[in-house]
């Protein structure tokens, strides 16, 4: 007689030597995930978008570590190294060993520390911005299409209503007193921190509304599916039926949403801080940077096209990342 | 008076600036820049690119030192004026000669010129130009202009022409008085106004308006010239302009042409695009001087990132006087009560790197006092010793040390927000930060100097501008710094820093007892040295202008008449 320990092992054993005698003829089958991530790998597009996204990932963690320790310094002035127009002196915009992409003109600042620090910055607002947005969109688009009824009329119509405020006017007429009741009310260190809880609210604050739409025209499919009538016969409570059968279905046109309305944040900052409401001097943010920079097109065009090139190729990459996850997860979807 | 936004530094400037003043003349400080062809060529059009539109071309509402020191030489002359040149002497205009005081400076009489007319030929009368003075004082209706005639007449009560009663129309006649054949006017003020002929050249507010023409609001944009042109069609477009053609009432016999106005071109055509790019795109326009542009002035200046333009040929056509308008950073004098962490602040300051971040020597001279040196005022003993202006790290932190506060010294600095003034502001940190201060950088969008002269708000320092109203101190540091007309419970006025020394504020009284200019002028370089003492303001910089002309203007001069900007009474084009 052998002990139960013995026969486990000898099935495992048993198991471990089909597998390895066998490996051709098997049927894996794959979860869904995995086909997709499959389909994405195979997009070189895709997969580039990916990696430029991880590396400006990478680089906005960075930065405050290399501000830190001195390697990057977007605050000290080099105004020795500039002419009597106070433009950078040499070629390509005092381009030099230590500038590698040359110096701030009017005060000699590094522009590659101060872009560097800013991609910082603005993806840490627009990131933050973006999740406050899909938040809010995903609960009431789920609401508003598992409830139906009164609850999806007054969402129906808070969506409308939000689509049409007058968003970036009020966005600067009101910065100086919502920035006051920021610092003051809720007690947000002010200057900097409250500009940025500011520019991340009303951002999060006005951009959910197209998740929800999205949201809510899935939940309207899913709803009426045989498990979500399940659940409800077993008594399952709403908030169960909202988080737990529905929205983990949920996830790929969330992800989608993510990659793709994140872009439109950090331009929106950018655009933002050219206004003037966004994190304010001398902490550089891309908009600020791209702000100043905008007058020297002509006279001084690599500290133009720094900050301009960069937030394109943070927007694009975006943008291509969102389009190859859709494609991926939703083969069908035409396009 | 106002200056218009641009860019950078002294765009803050305009914006919210309850009053900023601005200088009718000035001393021997600035140079006069002549330029171009020195023969006068009469006739042909001049085209005018301005940058803005004008908020009124009412004369008792102009404020902008533009329009002033234009109207003055082609719409709307005055009592006197000033000459075409950097002299602070007033000429006679409309009056026969300078003024006549008597009272010690309290009763001032001009006597007007036969011949002078309005654009429809009727004479000017005294009753014009007692009309003209009483509309300042309906400050409810007549707004945005110059207002210091209330000030020296506040005795009247009087609420200006549309709604004063029968009593107080008479008492104001009696006060600004005329004589029985209707050429003389007399002004009985209340306290010696010692240079009033400078106000009344600078200022539109005792300059004629006919009675018949005015219709109130409605009257901001008419106007009914008395100068050598006229408005086309009689009405200003507030943001397309107008074409001026030539007034034929007017009589050059009446007039000193050489020196007030030459009146060259047969027609000035104004081209005005109000967008925020528009002064740079004019300049592009002047350097690439295409046929359509060389027969043009701008309003607007060289922006600092155009300078490497302005080389070869360009650079005949480009000149770079300093402006009468002076920068100045004010201690907030309800919170840095310590006069050692005030004068540390002065002492530490990095002054040549601040002038080389708003963009070099073309675009500002480092000052050492407050007031312009248009007005031919000495530096200011406290600011003139720091001769090297870079900056003393370690003697601002002995004066710290000495005041015995904890280092660093938290401040926080306030100014208007523009790209320019960031970084500009970004070496101040730098400096300040390096002698034992930690300053945080508050840049303000709106509203600038309304939100710096409350008394409570946070501020340690802020940064500010100025330009004399006509060329005397008196229209400097008084208005700046004398706690008393300025401080209330909700705003310090123009004086940010609520400043109230009452050392300063016995100067400020006995200058303006003064009778005569040079007494009163010594006073307030008295003043201004207890300003010194006290810190009450630390000087930044002189503005510069820089201005581009096409190639067929001829006289292209600034003078300190013309406030800096271009003397469009003597720029002609050639045919």
């Amino acid at each position: 007689m052998t002990s139960p320990a013995n026969e486990v092992d000898e099935i495992a054993t048993d198991e471990a030597t089909h597998h390895s005698t066998g490996p051709s003829t098997a049927v894996v089958s794959k979860s869904p995930t995995r086909i997709a991530m499959e389909r994405f790998r195979k997009d070189k597009l895709s997969m580039t978008a990916f990696s430029i996204v991880v590396f400006f990932f990478v680089a906005a963690v960075l930065a405050p570590i290399l501000v830190k320790t001195g390697v990057l310094d977007p605050f000290g002035t080099n105004q020795d190294l500039l002419n009597e127009f106070s433009l950078p002196s040499g070629k390509w915009g005092g381009m030099s060993s230590s500038h590698p992409l040359g110096l701030e003109p009017g005060v000699g600042r590094d522009a590659l520390s101060r872009v560097w620090y800013g991609i910082t910055f603005s993806l840490a607002m627009s990131i933050s911005a973006t999740i406050i947005a899909i938040v809010l969109g995903v609960v009431l688009g789920i609401v508003s299409g598992a409830s139906g009824g009164w609850a999806d009329t007054i969402i129906g119509r808070l969506i409308d209503l939000t689509l049409s405020f007058p968003q970036t006017l009020m966005l600067l007429a009101l910065s100086s007193v919502l920035v006051t009741f920021i610092s003051d009310k809720l007690h947000v260190p002010s200057g900097n921190p409250s500009q940025a809880v500011y520019v991340v609210a009303i951002l999060g604050l006005f951009g959910w509304t197209g998740i929800a739409r999205l949201v809510r025209g899935q939940v309207l499919s899913l709803r009426e599916a045989e498990f979500v009538q399940a659940a409800n016969l077993m008594g399952a409570s709403r908030a169960r039926i909202y988080f737990k059968e529905i929205l983990p279905n949920l996830w790929a046109p969330i992800l989608v949403s993510f990659t793709l309305i994140m872009p439109t944040f950090v331009s929106a900052e950018a655009a933002l801080g050219y206004l003037g409401v966004s994190i304010g001097p001398p902490t550089p943010t891309l908009g600020t940077v791209l702000n100043d920079s905008l007058s020297y097109a002509d006279t001084d065009p690599l500290y133009f096209f720094v900050p301009a090139v960069t937030i394109m190729v943070i927007v694009v990459s975006f943008n291509l990342l969102g389009d190859g996850l859709r494609d991926a997860l939703d083969p069908k979807g035409n396009r | 008076m106002k200056l218009r936004r641009t860019f950078a530094a002294t765009a803050a400037a305009a914006l919210g600036a309850t009053i900023l003043a601005a200088c009718g003349g000035g001393g021997g400080g600035t140079d006069t820049n002549s330029s171009g062809d020195t023969e006068s060529a009469k006739g042909g059009t001049l085209t005018v690119l301005q940058h803005f539109p004008f908020e009124s071309t009412d004369p008792q509402r102009i404020y902008y030192g533009v329009e002033l020191s234009w109207f003055r030489r082609l719409l709307y002359r005055g009592l006197v004026a000033f000459p075409m040149d950097d002299s602070n002497e007033v000429v006679p205009d409309l009056a026969t000669d300078t003024g006549t005081s008597s009272e010690g400076g309290k009763v001032w009489s001009f006597t007007l010129k036969d011949g002078v007319k309005w654009e429809d030929g009727s004479d000017i009368t005294c009753e014009d130009v007692q009309y003209g003075t009483s509309r300042v004082f309906a400050n409810d209706l007549i707004i945005g202009g110059p207002n210091y005639t209330l000030s020296y007449l506040s005795s009247l009560d009087y609420p200006g022409p549309y709604k004063a009663t029968a009593k107080q129309q008479a008492a104001f006649d009696k006060a600004v008085s005329c004589s029985s054949d209707n050429k003389t006017i007399t002004f009985h003020f209340d306290k010696p106004w010692a240079d009033f002929p400078l106000a009344a050249a600078s200022l539109m507010m005792t300059d004629p308006y006919k009675k018949s023409f005015d219709q109130g609001d409605k009257s901001k944009f008419k106007v009914l010239s008395n100068g050598p042109y006229k408005v086309e069609g009689g009405t200003w477009s507030k943001n397309k302009g107008a074409t001026l053609v030539r007034n034929d009432e007017y009589d050059p016999s009446t007039d000193e042409p050489d020196k007030l106005r030459l009146a060259l071109p047969d027609t000035i055509d104004y081209q005005i695009d109000p967008s925020d790019t528009a002064g740079e795109l004019f300049n592009d326009r002047l350097i690439a001087n295409a046929p359509a542009d060389q027969t043009a002035i701008t309003t607007a200046r060289v922006a600092p990132s155009q300078f490497p333009k302005i080389t070869g040929s360009v650079e005949d056509r480009y000149q770079n006087p300093e402006s009468p308008y002076n920068d100045y950073l004010v201690p907030n004098f309800n919170r840095l009560k310590d006069v050692n962490v005030r004068q540390a602040l002065a002492a530490a300051l990095p002054l040549n790197d601040y002038v080389k971040a708003l963009g070099g020597d073309r675009s500002a001279t480092a000052s050492e006092t407050i007031v312009n040196p248009a007005l031919d005022f000495p530096d200011n003993p406290a600011f003139a010793d720091d001769a090297d202006n870079d900056g003393d790290p370690d003697a601002a932190k002995a004066l710290l040390e000495k005041a015995g506060v904890q280092t660093p010294y938290p401040i926080k600095l306030g100014y208007s927000k523009s790209p320019t003034m960031d970084k500009a502001m970004a070496v101040i940190k730098e400096g300040w930060d390096k002698a034992g201060f930690d300053v945080t950088l508050a840049p303000l969008t709106d509203t600038y100097y309304d939100v710096i002269s409350k008394p409570d708000d946070d501020y340690d320092v802020t940064w500010a501008g100025w330009g004399a109203d006509w060329p005397s101190a008196m229209t400097v540091l008084p208005p700046l710094f004398d706690g008393r007309p300025n401080i209330s419970s909700t705003t310090c006025g123009n004086d940010y820093g609520c400043y109230d020394s009452d050392a300063f504020n016995k100067l400020v009284d006995q200058a303006a007892e003064a009778t005569d200019v040079d007494e009163q002028k010594s006073i307030l370089e008295d003043a201004d040295k207890q300003l010194g003492e006290d810190v009450a303001y630390i000087p930044l910089e002189i503005t510069k202008f820089n201005w581009l002309y096409g190639s067929k203007v001829t006289g292209f001069t600034t003078t300190a008449a013309s406030s800096s900007y271009p003397e469009i009474g003597l720029i002609g084009v050639q045919q």
